[in-house]
C-alpha cells in the first residue's frame, strides 16, 4: 500500500536502509538501494512495519559500520513530545511493569514502587495538547535555524513522524562534513545549553556602589534578542505559580521583581530595563535570564543530531505505533498542519475491533471514545491506532 | 592577496607559497648539494624550536631561504617517523602564523583564510559595535573553534546572525592557527620520501636524538591498575552508583561510564560484572560492547570518554563541584583526585613511621 507513492531521499545509493518487520520486530540494517525501484520492489515484496534511511552518506552503504567509508551526513533534529514538560501526560500516558503488572500514569518511574524492578511497558497516547506543544517547539526551531543559522526554506524540510513528534532535516553541503563537536555545539546553541549571558551585553558599568546594569534589548538579533524577550516573558508571567517556586531565585528577589513588574516593563519602552529598580544587580539578572532562555531554548533529543550515523523513518511510509503516514510539510505550512487529519494513510474501509481501554481521540473531523470494553465497527484509520496502540484487537 | 616575498616567507604553508617553490623548478635529489646549505639548515632550526621551544621562530634574513626550508622542514618531520613530533611540529609552525597573522592588515588574514582553506568569510567594513572585524561562515567556525574551552568561543555564546558569526581579527587569527596546525598535520601524515641524499638523513637522525632526549623530560603518569571510585568525579561517580545499584542508564551515560573506566583502568570482565545487575542484562550483547569501546572489536579505535562538555549537552553532569572548577575532563578529574589521595596516603604512612615529610 505504500510502495507506490514513497518518496526516496536525495542520493539514494549513498544511504543506508533499515527496516522492522511486522512478524520479527527486529530492526535489519545495512540494506543499500541503487535506485528508486529497487528501493519500491523491495518495499512492496516485504511490507516492513517501518522503514528508515540513514541521514549519512557512505561510499558502501551495505557494508558493517567501520567499513561503510563515511562521506558526510545531513544536519538532523529530533523534536518529540516525550521530551516536552506538558501537563496532559499525567492523564494519557501509561506505564506497566513488566514483573508484577503494576500500573502507574504519566511518564515511567526508574523503578517499580512494588517490586522494585526496572523494565516497563510505556503506553504513550497520541493527544492533540502534546502534539500541538511538539508543533511549536519546531516552529521556534525553525526560527532559530533561519533567523540565526541563516538555511532557506529550501534547505529545510519538516516531517510529522507518525507519532509524537517532527524530524527537521537539513540537506546542505555547508554541513554535511561537520563532525560530532561541531554538531553538538548545533545543539547546545538551539538549546541555550552553556549560555553565558554576560557575553549577550548583560553587564555592569560604572564605579562601584554607582554600577547600573545594561543588557540585550527585545529587538537584538539571535540570543540577544531571546534573552531579553525571554526575560520579559518571564516577568509578565512572574506572578503564575510555576514562576513563584522557582527555585533559584528566592522568595524576597521574586517578591521584589513582582512589585516592580510594571516599572521594569515600562522601563523596556525606553530601552534600559536592566537598571529600572535599585537593588537588582547583575547576579540577580543572571538567575533571571536563566530562567527565561528555558522557555526560549528548544527541546531536541541531544543524541539525534550529534549522532552521524544515524536512520530516520521515512517519509512518506506508517509509523508502527499509530498506523499514520510520516508527512513532509513545507515550512511554510507546519503552522497550519494538522498531523490528525493530513497523515491519515488509511482513508477508507471499516474494521469491526473490540476496544480493551482507549481515551478520546481524534482522527479528521471526527471524535472517538473514550471507550472501555467495547466492539465497534470504526473507520479503518481509527481502529488502526488503537489496534498499533495495544488497546484493541480486531473481531474477526 | 599575498603578493609579496615576505609573505611567501611567513605564510610558507599557503597555496600561493607551495606554487611558488614549484616554479622554481627545484630538484628532490639536488638537496644533498652544497648549494642548499643554508636551507637545510633553516629548516633543521624549524623543527628544532618546535622541538625545544613548541613555536617556530618569526625572524628570518632571506626570504627565499624561508620559503623554501618550509618544506625541507616537512621531509625531515616526515622522515623523523614520530607522529609526536609532526603534532609538535604542526603546532609550532601554526603559533608562529598565529603570532604574524595577528598583527596583519584584514586584507591578508583574508587572503590566508579564503585562499588556501576556502573560508567564507568577510571583511566588515561599518564594524557593529566596532569590536567586530570579519563576519565568517558558522560551518568554517565549527571546523576550528569546538576545541577551545573558553565561553567565549562557545557557539551560543556568539552573535550569530544569518548563518555568520560576527569576529575580531585577533580572534579569526587564532581560528586560523587551528586550520593552520591541521593543514600542516594532514599533509604531514602522507607518505614519506624514499632514498633521502645523505646530509638529510644525517639531520634526521641529529633531530631523532634532540626529540629522544626532549620527549624524556615530558613526565607521563600513568594511572594505576585498580579502580578507586573514591577519586571518581560526581557525573561518573553517580553513574557508577547507579549501576552498582542495578538501576537504569540511558545508552549516552553507558557509554560515557564504560569508557572512562576503560580509559581508567578496569578491564573488560570487571565493567561486564558492573553491568549484571541491570534489569535488561545480556552478557553477550554487553560484552560485546564494551569490547567494541574498548577498541578490541569492529574498526578497532580504543573510545575516549566524553569530556565535560558533551556530558552537560546530554544532561549526566550533576553539577560541578570544588575541584571540577577548570577541568574539562572526567579523566583530568580522577587523575589530579587520585594524585592528592596517594599523596595523603604516603603523608599518613610517614607520620606512621614518626617522620614528616613536606612533599608536595
Amino acid at each position: 500500500m505504500q510502495a507506490p507513492n514513497i518518496q526516496p531521499p536525495s542520493a539514494i545509493e549513498r544511504r543506508e536502509f533499515g527496516f522492522i518487520l511486522f512478524k520479527e520486530r527486529m530492526m535489519m540494517r545495512h540494506k543499500s538501494f541503487r535506485n528508486p525501484v529497487d528501493l519500491q520492489q523491495y518495499l512492496v515484496i516485504t511490507a516492513p512495519s517501518d522503514t528508515y534511511f540513514s541521514a549519512a552518506y557512505y561510499d558502501r552503504p551495505e557494508e558493517s559500520m567501520e567499513n561503510k567509508g563515511w562521506i558526510g551526513a545531513d544536519l538532523i533534529f529530533d523534536i518529540d513530545a516525550d521530551h516536552i514538560e506538558t501537563n496532559c501526560k499525567i492523564e494519557h500516558d501509561l506505564w506497566v511493569c513488566q514483573s508484577c503488572g503494576t500500573l502507574g500514569k504519566g511518564h515511567q518511574p526508574a523503578s517499580c514502587p512494588k517490586c522494585g524492578a526496572q523494565k516497563f511497558e510505556e503506553r504513550s497516547w497520541l493527544c492533540e495538547t502534546c502534539l500541538e506543544a511538539a508543533k511549536r517547539e519546531t516552529l521556534k526551531l525553525i526560527d532559530i535555524l533561519q533567523s540565526d543559522f541563516g538555511f532557506s526554506d529550501n534547505d529545510i524540510s519538516v516531517c510529522f513522524s507518525g507519532h509524537r513528534g517532527y524530524h527537521v532535516h537539513i540537506e546542505s553541503q555547508a554541513v554535511r562534513t561537520l563532525d560530532q563537536l561541531a554538531r553538538k555545539e548545533i545543539v547546545d546553541y538551539v538549546m541555550g545549553t552553556g549560555l553565558n549571558p554576560r557575553l549577550h551585553g548583560l553587564d555592569e558599568r560604572g564605579l562601584k556602589k554607582h554600577q547600573i546594569v545594561i543588557g540585550p534589548d527585545l529587538y537584538d538579533p539571535g540570543w540577544r534578542g531571546r534573552i531579553a524577550r525571554g526575560v520579559y516573558d518571564f516577568l509578565v508571567n512572574i506572578e503564575s505559580e510555576q514562576f513563584k517556586t522557582a527555585h533559584d531565585l528566592r522568595k524576597p528577589v521574586v517578591d521584589t521583581l513582582i512589585e516592580h513588574k510594571d516599572l521594569i516593563l515600562e522601563a523596556w519602552r525606553k530601552r534600559a530595563p536592566w537598571d529600572a529598580v535599585k537593588g537588582l544587580g547583575i547576579k540577580t539578572w543572571e538567575k533571571v535570564v536563566a530562567r527565561a532562555i528555558t522557555r526560549q531554548a528548544v527541546n531536541i533529543d541531544t543524541v539525534v543530531t550529534t549522532d552521524t550515523h544515524r536512520l530516520i523513518r521515512l517519509p512518506k511510509t506508517l509509523h508502527g505505533k499509530t498506523g499514520l503516514k510520516a508527512t513532509e510539510i513545507s515550512v511554510k505550512q507546519l503552522e497550519s498542519f494538522d498531523p490528525l487529519s493530513e497523515a491519515v494513510a488509511f482513508k477508507t474501509g471499516m474494521l469491526t475491533v473490540n476496544v480493551v481501554e482507549a481515551h478520546q481521540f481524534r482522527i479528521g473531523n471526527e471524535v472517538y471514545g473514550p471507550y472501555k470494553e467495547q466492539v465497534l465497527e470504526l473507520p479503518t484509520a481509527a481502529a488502526m491506532l488503537l489496534l498499533c496502540k495495544k488497546v484493541a484487537y480486531i473481531v474477526r | 592577496m599575498l603578493n609579496t616575498k615576505s609573505d611567501l616567507a611567513k605564510y610558507s604553508f599557503t597555496i600561493e607559497a607551495a606554487k611558488y617553490v614549484r616554479s622554481l623548478g627545484l630538484n628532490f635529489d639536488d638537496l644533498g648539494s652544497p648549494a642548499y646549505f643554508q636551507i637545510l639548515d633553516r629548516a633543521e632550526k624549524r623543527v628544532e624550536e618546535a622541538i625545544l621551544h613548541g613555536i617556530v621562530s618569526g625572524a628570518w634574513h632571506n626570504d627565499d631561504i624561508e620559503i623554501l626550508s618550509f618544506p625541507v622542514s616537512m621531509i625531515l618531520v616526515k622522515a623523523a617517523g614520530e607522529s609526536f613530533l609532526k603534532r609538535r611540529y604542526a603546532l609550532a609552525e601554526a603559533k608562529r602564523a598565529y603570532g604574524l597573522l595577528k598583527f596583519e592588515n584584514k586584507e591578508k588574514l583574508l587572503a590566508v583564510a579564503m585562499g588556501t582553506f576556502n573560508w567564507r568569510i568577510k571583511s566588515l567594513v561599518t564594524t557593529i559595535p566596532q569590536i567586530y572585524d570579519f563576519a565568517m561562515h558558522f560551518a568554517d567556525f565549527l571546523r576550528n573553534a569546538p576545541v577551545f574551552h573558553e565561553d567565549k568561543w562557545k557557539l551560543v555564546n556568539r552573535v550569530m546572525i544569518g548563518g555568520e558569526i560576527y569576529l575580531s581579527k585577533e580572534e579569526v587569527a587564532r581560528l586560523l592557527q587551528e586550520e593552520v596546525q591541521k593543514h600542516i598535520q594532514s599533509k604531514l601524515e602522507g607518505e614519506k620520501e624514499v632514498d633521502l641524499p645523505i646530509p638529510i638523513r644525517q639531520r634526521v637522525e641529529r633531530l631523532g636524538q634532540l626529540l629522544l632526549k626532549h620527549k624524556e623530560e615530558i613526565r607521563v603518569e600513568e594511572l594505576p591498575r585498580g579502580i578507586t571510585s573514591v577519586a571518581f568525579p560526581p557525573c561518573v561517580k553517580h553513574l557508577y552508583d547507579v549501576s552498582i545499584a542495578g538501576q537504569h542508564i540511558p545508552h549516552v551515560g553507558r557509554f560515557a561510564l564504560t569508557s572512562f573506566l576503560l580509559n581508567a583502568g578496569m578491564s573488560v570482565d570487571g565493567i561486564v560484572k558492573l553491568f549484571s545487575t541491570l534489569s535488561d542484562f545480556n552478557e553477550k550483547m554487553t560484552r560485546y560492547q564494551v569490547e567494541h569501546i574498548a577498541g578490541k572489536r569492529g574498526s578497532g579505535t580504543k573510545y575516549t570518554s566524553p569530556n565535560c562538555d558533551t556530558l552537560r549537552t546530554h544532561g549526566l553532569c550533576p553539577g560541578p563541584n570544588e575541584i571540577c572548577r577548570g577541568i574539562r575532563h572526567p579523566l583530568t578529574y580522577y587523575r589530579r583526585k587520585l594524585k592528592t589521595i596517594k599523596l595523603e596516603v604516603g603523608k599518613a604512612r610517614e607520620q606512621k613511621r614518626g617522620r614528616w615529610v613536606y612533599s608536595t
